[in-house]
This record gives C-alpha cells, sequence and structure tokens, in this order.
C-alpha cells in the first residue's frame, strides 16, 4: 500500500490518519491500525481466553472498521466507536460457537477457585489467569467496567444486556479478581 | 477508589499488548482483497443492471410490436361493450355478468402484457439489490 497525497503517514495525528481512512486511503488505514492493535488486542484478549482467538477477532473488527469508516462521525469518536465494533464482533463470535451467554441471566453461583492450589495458598495470580477464571460475561463486563472504564449504563448499550445483569457481573466479577489478586 | 480498584487499575493499565507488524500486514491484504472483491462486484452489478435494462426495453418493444395495437383496440373495444352493458343492462345481476364477460375476453392480452412488465420489474429490481 503506498502512500497517498502528502500525508505523511509515520508522523500523522489519528485524526488525519482517520479523515485520510474515510477517503479510503488503504495507507492511513494500515497507519491507524498499527497504532491502535496493542489496544485492541489487548481488549479482545482480555474478554476470550485464547489468544488465537483474540487476534482473529480483533482482525476481523478492524476490517469491519475499514468497512464502516464513513459511518463515523468524528475522528475524535474513533475509540468508543471501535471499542464498540470489538464487543460486537465478540459477542457474535460468541453466538457463532453457540456459547451459553444466556448464562448472563443466571444466578450461578462463583466458581470455586477458593478451592483451587493458587487461591488455597494464598499466592498472587496475574490479571489475564485470574480474569480466565470468570465467566465470558464477568470477564466481558468486568473488562469494559474496569479496563475501559465504562460505567455500567455504557456497557448496557454496547453489549445490550438488562443494567441489573451488567451490575450483577461487575460485582460479582470484581469480587472473583479480588480474592484472585489481592495478596493473603 | 480503594486500594483493590487501584490494582485493578493499574493491572488493567499494563495488560498492553506490544505492536505485531504480522497482524497489520494481514489486515493490510485482507483490505487490499475487499477492495479488489468491491470493485469486481460493482462493475458486475453495473453489467447486471445494463442487461436487465436491455432486457426489459426489448420485451417492451417486441409486446408491443406484436400486440400492441391489436391490444390497445381490444381494450378499447372491450371498454365500449362494458359501458354499453352498465348503461343498457336491465337488472344489475345481468350488467355484472355482460361486465365480466366484456373484461374476460380482453383479459388474456392484458395479463400478457401486464406479465411482461412484472418480469422485467422483477429483473431489474433483483439485479439493483444484488
Amino acid at each position: 500500500m503506498a502512500a497517498r497525497g502528502s500525508l505523511n503517514l509515520a508522523e500523522a495525528t489519528e485524526a488525519a490518519l482517520i479523515v485520510a481512512a474515510q477517503a479510503r486511503n488503504q495507507a492511513a488505514f494500515s497507519e491507524l491500525v498499527k497504532r491502535r492493535q496493542g489496544w485492541a488486542r489487548a481488549l479482545l484478549r482480555r474478554m476470550c481466553q485464547s489468544h488465537a482467538e483474540a487476534d482473529d477477532l480483533a482482525q476481523e473488527a478492524f476490517i469491519k472498521a475499514w468497512d464502516k469508516m464513513s459511518d463515523l462521525e468524528t475522528p475524535a469518536a474513533f475509540p468508543g466507536w471501535f471499542r464498540r465494533i470489538a464487543v460486537t464482533t465478540f459477542l457474535m463470535a460468541k453466538r457463532r460457537q453457540k456459547a451459553v451467554f444466556e448464562e448472563i441471566d443466571d444466578a450461578s453461583p462463583i466458581a470455586s477457585e477458593e478451592s483451587s492450589p493458587e487461591a488455597a495458598a494464598g499466592a498472587k495470580i496475574d490479571l489475564e489467569k485470574a480474569l480466565a477464571r470468570l465467566s465470558d460475561a464477568e470477564r466481558l463486563c468486568v473488562t469494559l467496567n474496569h479496563g475501559e472504564g465504562l460505567s455500567h449504563g455504557e456497557i448496557v448499550e454496547i453489549t445490550g444486556l438488562p443494567l441489573g445483569t451488567v451490575k450483577s457481573h461487575v460485582l460479582r466479577g470484581t469480587d472473583k479478581l479480588r480474592r484472585l489478586l489481592e495478596p493473603q | 477508589m480503594t486500594d483493590f480498584d487501584a490494582l485493578l487499575k493499574r493491572s488493567f493499565a499494563e495488560a498492553h499488548e506490544p505492536v505485531d507488524d504480522g497482524f497489520t500486514v494481514k489486515i493490510e491484504h485482507a483490505v487490499v482483497r475487499r477492495e479488489a472483491a468491491l470493485k469486481i462486484r460493482n462493475l458486475a452489478q453495473t453489467v447486471g443492471l445494463a442487461a436487465a435494462g436491455a432486457t426489459l426495453l426489448y420485451g417492451g418493444y417486441a409486446v408491443y410490436g406484436g400486440f400492441g395495437q391489436e391490444v390497445l383496440g381490444a381494450a378499447g373495444i372491450e371498454l365500449a361493450r362494458a359501458h354499453g352493458a352498465l348503461n343498457s343492462a336491465p337488472t344489475v345481476g345481468a350488467t355484472a355478468q355482460d361486465v365480466l364477460q366484456s373484461i374476460g375476453t380482453g383479459m388474456t392480452q392484458i395479463m400478457l402484457m401486464t406479465a411482461a412488465a412484472l418480469a422485467g420489474g422483477a429483473v431489474l429490481y433483483r439485479t439493483t439489490q444484488d
């Protein structure tokens, strides 16, 4: 992909790259991907349990973003807009896999991490491993709330889940993480 | 904010993936393929639209050339008959029967024309929707 026009991609601001990408400049979009991929992949890796799956979904999300660039109203809205695409891509993948996302509404008891060797030994495990202990729905809600700084209302808007369910998953997920991450 | 909230926030902030050039290249290739496919689709759509338009025009011309005058003449006669039947019918039942007979006589030709127009329209609509 060759750079088009006089836009110096390496030094261009993100806003300039977004405007150029909206004009179907593929090189500008590549530069945007390069700058944003770390954040996007990290976001999806926290939601998925598999790194390979997370990278595939991140790729899918970027391609959807390319297709819908014209829908983005202002460059400043890009992070929120892309986050929504990433979350939607994740949810659709889960539905395709027939993951039991209906369990979101359930009142399943907290997994028995107390009985795990790490917890029993009071060992501090890292965030990724701790997140892997949560259910898909809890991981999604906790990541969006604590990782992305979204309010419960914003999570409802992005995921389409009921407010009570979101609150419950954030609370339960955070509680599980507290027990897994805090030194005993 | 509790100590744990701060710890959680810090842990999330630290969990950042390093840049992977291979990831960017994969997306570049996917975008190039997508744009190429889009161009081909647009071309196919244009060709399909032109073909459908030509088919419709040709069909209309053929129908008009073959039956046009006859159909129009027949329709006029049938209308006149229907009008006459309505005016002279002694009863409502007889009037309705005469009208139906009159319309039925010319209906085959009218339906033929309508079917040709609908078929052409459907082809054109389908092409624009693909």
